[in-house]
């Protein structure tokens, strides 16, 4: 599809962009992290020289033309040598990502696509009965939510449901009892873990979908085609629908993709707060312990993904509107 | 039409309205009385027309007579009755059920009245299946007939709107009418905003469409000439009321009210020996302040004593006419008259003092002041071409596929010092591009531009503004041109600092000479004003103020009536004229309506897709065309017969009486 | 200028949610100024009883180093409302410059801030900002408030850059070349006085993200602990377990404030899209 072929320049462009200031961040930072990240890990043990070689790519060495340093860099992304964890000493970084990546894809993704479906239909019910009562209460109800902090949220559900109520876990992603693995009791308690974290997300994400859904079909209600169609007699359901609705999601899906950034942001705080093993706990544990390396690689992490979510909603955008295809 | 038999007597009346009141109401504003009291009917199979100038109601009565009226406009009082079923306050599901038994809209230019989304087929599906239960393949054969109507090919069903032409897509929006088997068919301005070729054709299709199908039609139209060629009875709406209603004939040979027949004057064939052109002064008024008496007392030159009351509506024939004074006998004054030969503005006389020719007088004033004529240059095009590069923005930005679009190919003309040259063509013909490329908004892709000695094309971007003392712009939109945050004195002061660099007492001095200079009187009245609070009128004249700032040579106007009612066009000609004359600065007038490039033009050029297809002294091209381009174009002009008095004693005094 | 901003908060005030909006920020800027004259005891001082609960003396308890919440909370808003604002502004600026610019210039200059804007908007806003608070060696206000005001301008570029480009292309900008005007009085008297409601909303709109993503930040411990603010409140309370104590007023009053702080934002926000949108505007 010549549509997709148009647009992969520019996740290709944007993702060198990403990739390029992930290798500037750390050497235009004050200090030398990689320095600091070297001396601490040689408190852990041992360092070997080619592990030490591999901080330094990442984070800046003293010596070595910028070109060269910038060039190695490259190398070891595209090998996926991140480095060594001082957290996790002596995991390597792509496999402590690697175990974490999982969780949060599973959580946030299945949660944010939740949020957005469901807040645009309210969104949509609100435009189609505006000034009802329902409509009242949805728009406060929405501003309001969307106003408190996603880790607040986490903390007050945290404390409710699972310190006093008692209903769910309150920490971590499964528990002791089980261990991961594709069978049934690892499923279900995993399951069990996430319903906080997932409602939290979800309530937080749900406020600013269901305005701007909201705000989009009032848009698209005074255009001329939902007047034609009216006055053709269409049923008050299909104009609703197939006519407003169908019209208003367009700049709802664009407003997805520029808003995965905030929900992504949001999601780490509610991982934090629930202790759940995905990205943004670890993200977390590298900031607290200072594991520059870690770090450095989680960003890369999230920001690449967050791009191809991009791209993905680019082209689901190109499905929806004929008037970008071609 | 002519053989159709008088309507009412012959069937009962299929839509009728009495008392009819709709008011807007909207939010932290005053409210809005958009019709006042209207009693209409329409006969099984009449072709009505509604004309006014814009904001006089007549979008808002056939909402209301279709009842998709939306808040925050209701009505008020009165009822409406849709073949003797009182459709007044129907709920929305017994609504459609009326609009399935024929009642259809076709809404202002159609433009943006399909679902960007959907392809045609699928409009076809929705409103044939919420009809009636049918299969899809019997859906797609009514589409496609319903299609060969209006004249598309069955092609058109898996388009996407974005894929097809204006004219076509309001063709689509009358077929998705059609489909409704529509008994009565609304049409509200159904071809504004269309290339007036295209407008003729689609006028022709509805016109043979009602003949075939024989569906009753209301047609909404600010255009006179237009809805008087097309329709049996024409109703001429005024602040919110039916100010005559008459049989289309009998208003085209003697109109009885002075509105009406100042809107007639308004009318003109261009290709006549002589052409003469009315205006009416002023606007309609603010309808959230109902004027008391006669609305158009203000702007009417008939207007005595007896117009400080309310007048009743007097049957005449099968119409009616509102005014005290009918039966007079209706002379409009003229603004501005053409005969072969040199342009002749006419001079303050006779009803002079209700015209708006301030203008004149000011410019006399004036006159002597500018730059003479002798130092004005010819303006040269060799050879000029402007290719676009036509963009596709991607959703979220990005790359663009890249296309190129030739919309001036080689155009080769010569504008000597002082004269008035029309550029006439069709929409996407390429006039705008080259008025901007002479202006140096916009450079050639190839050929050469020179003014005198001058190549402008080749001019630096900072040697621009020396350049525009010389050759200035009038643009299109007066709605557009002027930016609404700055009085209008800002706006014309900044050109007069920047252009004449003066200051002070002389700065204030010619500020307001330049106001006096294009009828804005008293000038310090209307200098301070913000945009909005003057008509469109107005603020066209507040925009050739500010390009006669730089005293230029050469005046560059872009359709400069063309955003405006019919009723201000001879105003604004006049005003040109006039300039033009005293100023000795020569004039490229860009526009579509060859009314207007007859009356203020001695040379035309024809264009079309880029090419200068004819050229030639302005009567004779229009006269005797020679190229089929032109004669299609001056076919597409409504013309109408006209003469502006009445036989006496066609007027009955006592209502509900037939003559 | 100066008129059309009176203009559009005329037309605000109008405006029902906008009203509400404004109301309860000048509430919070009441109290953050008053807040020596309103707090019963000053914020730093810890000699009271450590992690008590509610009382009359201090109303929401004491935190666990003994310090009264209330005096706290008040107190906590000067912080919140000068980051907010101060990251809004800086952001509004830098958004400013760059969309106007963007959106009026031609050829690279226009294509390079696109992207820019377009790249700042997509990459993650929270992680980036942890990985710079985590860098940068001094921790305090004056961080957060360039690390949010940094990461925060590029959606308000974006709007302000595409309406930038919609009214050069009206006639009123070419006749203002054509009357004379030069480059720059085009942009900062006919281009960027109609884009006051937009600037606006780009204000309060990174404002309200500012105050969240300093409670964030704050929250995790990038911030200067010792601060007094709503953000360090709650890491402290998250700390000293003061939910699992029953101390829950420490957690929620902090919290409350801040989502009332960031409603009232948006609701600014809503009244200023009402003005833009009539179709959006409410009896
Ligand atoms: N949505 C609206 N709110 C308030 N006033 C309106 C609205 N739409 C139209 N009007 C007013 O109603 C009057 C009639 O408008 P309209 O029916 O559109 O006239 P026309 O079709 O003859 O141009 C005008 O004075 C116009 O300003
Ligand atoms: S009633 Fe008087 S003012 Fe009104 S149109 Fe007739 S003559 Fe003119
Ligand atoms: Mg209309």
């Amino acid at each position: 599809m010549r549509y997709v072929l148009r647009r992969l320049p520019v996740l290709v462009i944007t993702l060198w962009a990403a990739v390029t200031l992930n290798f500037l961040l750390p050497r235009l930072m004050p200090g030398t992290p990689a320095g600091a990240a070297v001396a601490k890990l040689a408190g852990q043990g041992s360092v070997s020289a080619s592990q030490r070689r591999a901080i330094e790519v990442m984070l800046g060495v003293p010596h070595g033309s910028l070109a060269s340093q910038y060039w190695q860099y490259l190398k070891a992304i595209a090998g996926g040598n991140f480095g060594i964890s001082y957290t996790y000493f002596p995991e390597p970084v792509s496999k402590v990502i690697g175990a974490a990546l999982p969780w949060t894809l599973a959580l946030v993704g299945t949660v944010t696509v939740m949020a957005f479906v469901i807040g645009t239909l309210l969104g949509v019910l609100a435009a189609w009965k505006r000034g009802s009562i329902f409509d009242t209460a949805a728009s406060v109800g929405c501003t309001f939510m969307a106003a408190f902090p996603y880790f607040w949220t986490a903390l007050v559900l945290l404390y409710v449901f699972g310190f006093v109520a008692g209903w769910f876990p309150i920490r971590g992603g499964y528990s002791a009892s089980v261990s991961p693995g594709w069978d049934w009791s690892f499923f279900v308690s995993a399951l069990g873990h996430s319903v906080l974290p997932a409602f939290t997300i979800l309530v937080s994400g749900l406020g600013g979908w269901v305005l701007g859904m909201r705000n989009n079909m009032m848009g698209v209600l005074g255009e001329d085609y939902i007047v034609f169609a009216e006055a053709n007699g269409l049923s008050p359901r299909t104009v609703a629908l197939r006519y407003a609705a169908r019209n208003a999601l367009l700049p709802g899906v664009t407003a997805f993709g520029m808003a995965l950034g905030l929900v992504v942001g949001g999601s780490l705080l509610t991982e934090v707060v629930f202790g759940y093993p995905g990205i943004g706990y670890l993200l977390y544990n590298a900031v607290v312990n200072e594991d520059y390396p870690l770090m450095q690689a989680l960003f890369l992490v999230i920001t690449v993904s967050v791009l191809m979510a991009n791209f993905v909603v680019d082209l689901i955008y190109g499905l929806l509107d004929p008037r970008v295809r071609r | 039409m002519d053989t159709r038999p008088p309507s009412q007597s012959e069937h009962a009346p299929l839509l009728t309205a009495s008392g009819l009141e709709v008011l807007y109401e909207p939010a932290g504003g005053p409210p809005v009385h958009a019709v006042r009291g209207v009693d209409i009917s329409i006969g099984q199979g009449q072709l009505v027309g509604l004309v006014g100038e814009s904001g006089c109601g007549k979008s808002t009565l056939g909402y209301a007579l279709a009842r998709l009226l939306r808040p925050p406009a209701r009505i008020a009082a009165g009822t409406v009755v849709f073949d003797s079923t009182d459709i007044t306050n129907l709920d929305r599901k017994s609504l459609r059920g009326i609009r399935h038994n024929g009642l259809a809209v076709v809404l202002q230019s159609g433009m943006n009245a399909l679902n960007p989304v959907r392809r045609v087929r699928g409009h076809f599906h929705d409103v044939l299946g919420a009809q009636q239960r049918l299969h899809a393949a019997e859906v797609d054969n009514t589409a496609e007939t319903l299609l060969s109507q209006v004249e598309l090919a069955p092609s058109v069903l898996d388009r996407y709107p974005h894929e097809l032409s204006g004219g076509m897509r309001q063709r689509v929006a009358i077929a998705l009418a059609l489909a409704l088997k529509p008994r009565l068919v609304v049409f509200d301005e159904p071809t504004t905003a269309l290339d007036v070729i295209v407008q003729r054709a689609i006028m022709d299709t509805i016109a043979r469409l009602q003949a075939e199908v024989g569906f009753t039609a209301l047609i909404i139209s600010h255009d006179l000439g237009l809805v008087l060629g097309a329709t049996d009875q024409v109703w001429v709406m005024y602040a919110g009321r039916i100010v005559e209603r008459r049989d289309s004939p009998a208003l085209a040979t003697g109109p009885l009210h002075p509105y009406s027949a100042a809107l007639l004057a308004c009318q003109g064939d261009p290709t006549a020996e002589k052409v003469e052109l009315g205006g009416i002064p002023g606007s309609p008024p603010d309808l959230s302040k109902p004027p008391e008496g006669c609305a158009f007392a203000p702007r009417c030159w008939l207007s005595g004593p007896p117009c400080k009351e309310e007048p009743h509506e007097k049957l005449v024939g099968t119409g009616s006419v509102t005014c005290h004074m009918a039966p007079t006998k209706l002379e409009v004054p003229k603004l501005i008259r053409r005969v072969d030969g040199p342009s002749e503005p006419i001079p303050d006389s006779g009803h002079g003092a209700k015209v708006p020719t301030t203008a004149s007088a000011a410019v006399a004033k004036g006159r002597g002041r500018h730059r003479d004529a002798t130092t004005a240059e010819p303006l040269a095009l060799i050879d000029v071409t402007k290719d676009f590069k036509t963009k596709r923005a991607a959703p979220s930005e990005g790359v663009q596929a890249q296309g190129l679009v030739q919309a001036v190919a080689g155009v080769s003309l010569r504008l000597e010092a002082g004269q008035a040259m029309g550029l006439v063509g069709g929409s996407g013909s390429g006039k705008t591009t080259l008025g901007r490329m002479i202006v140096g908004l916009e450079r050639p892709s190839s050929g050469s531009i020179t003014l005198g000695n001058l190549r402008v094309d080749k001019l630096r971007t900072r040697d621009l503004p020396r350049y525009w003392r010389r050759v200035q712009m009038v643009f299109q939109d007066p709605y557009a041109g002027l930016n609404p945050l700055h009085s209008v004195g800002y706006t014309v002061g900044r050109a007069i600092r920047n252009h004449q660099g003066l200051k002070g007492d002389d700065y204030r001095r010619e500020l307001l000479r330049l106001f006096d200079t294009v009828g804005l009187a008293p000038p310090e009245h209307y200098a301070a004003k913000l945009p909005h609070q003057l008509s469109g009128g107005q603020r066209q004249r507040v925009v050739i103020a500010r390009a006669l700032a730089a005293k230029p040579q050469v005046l560059v106007a872009d359709e400069p009536v063309s955003m405006l009612d019919v009723s201000l066009r001879a105003e604004i000609l006049h005003l040109l004229g006039e300039l033009r004359k005293n100023t000795g600065a020569s004039l490229l007038y860009i526009t579509h309506d060859l009314l207007s490039a007859r009356l203020v033009t001695d040379q035309l050029v024809v264009l079309r897709q880029g090419h200068i297809v004819e050229s030639g002294p302005t009567s004779s091209v229009l006269r005797s065309p020679s190229h089929p381009y032109t004669v299609e174009l001056i076919a597409a002009i409504p013309t109408v017969q006209q003469s502006q008095t009445v036989p006496a004693g066609a007027i009955t005094e006592r209502p509900g009486e037939p003559v | 200028m100066r008129t059309t901003i009176f203009r559009v908060a005329a037309t605000l005030w109008a405006n029902r949610k906008a009203r509400a909006g404004l109301s309860i920020l000048f509430v919070f800027a009441a109290v953050a100024v008053l807040a020596p004259l309103l707090a019963p005891y000053s914020p730093t001082a810890t000699n009271f009883a450590r992690s008590a609960p509610a009382s009359w003396s201090h109303p929401l308890g004491t935190t666990g180093s003994g310090q009264d919440a209330l005096s706290q909370l008040l107190y906590g808003t000067r912080i919140s409302l000068f980051v907010g604002f101060g990251a809004g502004l800086a952001a509004t600026i830098v958004a400013m410059l760059v969309g106007v610019v963007a959106g009026y210039a031609r050829g690279p200059i226009e294509v390079i801030l696109g992207f820019a804007t377009n790249l700042f908007l997509v990459i993650p806003g929270l992680p980036l900002m942890i990985v710079l608070a985590a860098y940068l060696p001094t921790r305090g206000v004056g961080t957060i408030l360039v690390v949010v005001s940094v990461t925060g301008w590029a959606w308000g570029a974006r709007v302000l850059r595409s309406q930038t480009a919609t009214l050069a292309a009206r006639e009123f900008v070419a006749a203002a070349r054509l009357a004379g005007e030069g480059i720059w009085r085009i942009v900062w008297h006919e281009i960027v006085p109609n884009m006051v409601s937009l600037l606006a909303a780009s204000f309060f709109g990174a404002s309200t993200a500012a105050v969240l993503a300093e409670a964030g930040l704050e929250f995790l411990g990038l911030g200067n602990p010792s601060t007094i603010s709503w953000g360090t409140m709650l890491f402290w309370a998250q700390n000293s377990n003061a939910l699992l104590t029953g101390q829950w007023a420490l957690l929620v009053a902090p919290g409350l404030c801040i989502a009332l702080l960031a409603s009232a934002m948006s609701l600014v926000n809503f009244g200023i899209d009402a003005i833009g949108n009539p179709r959006l505007r409410e009896r």
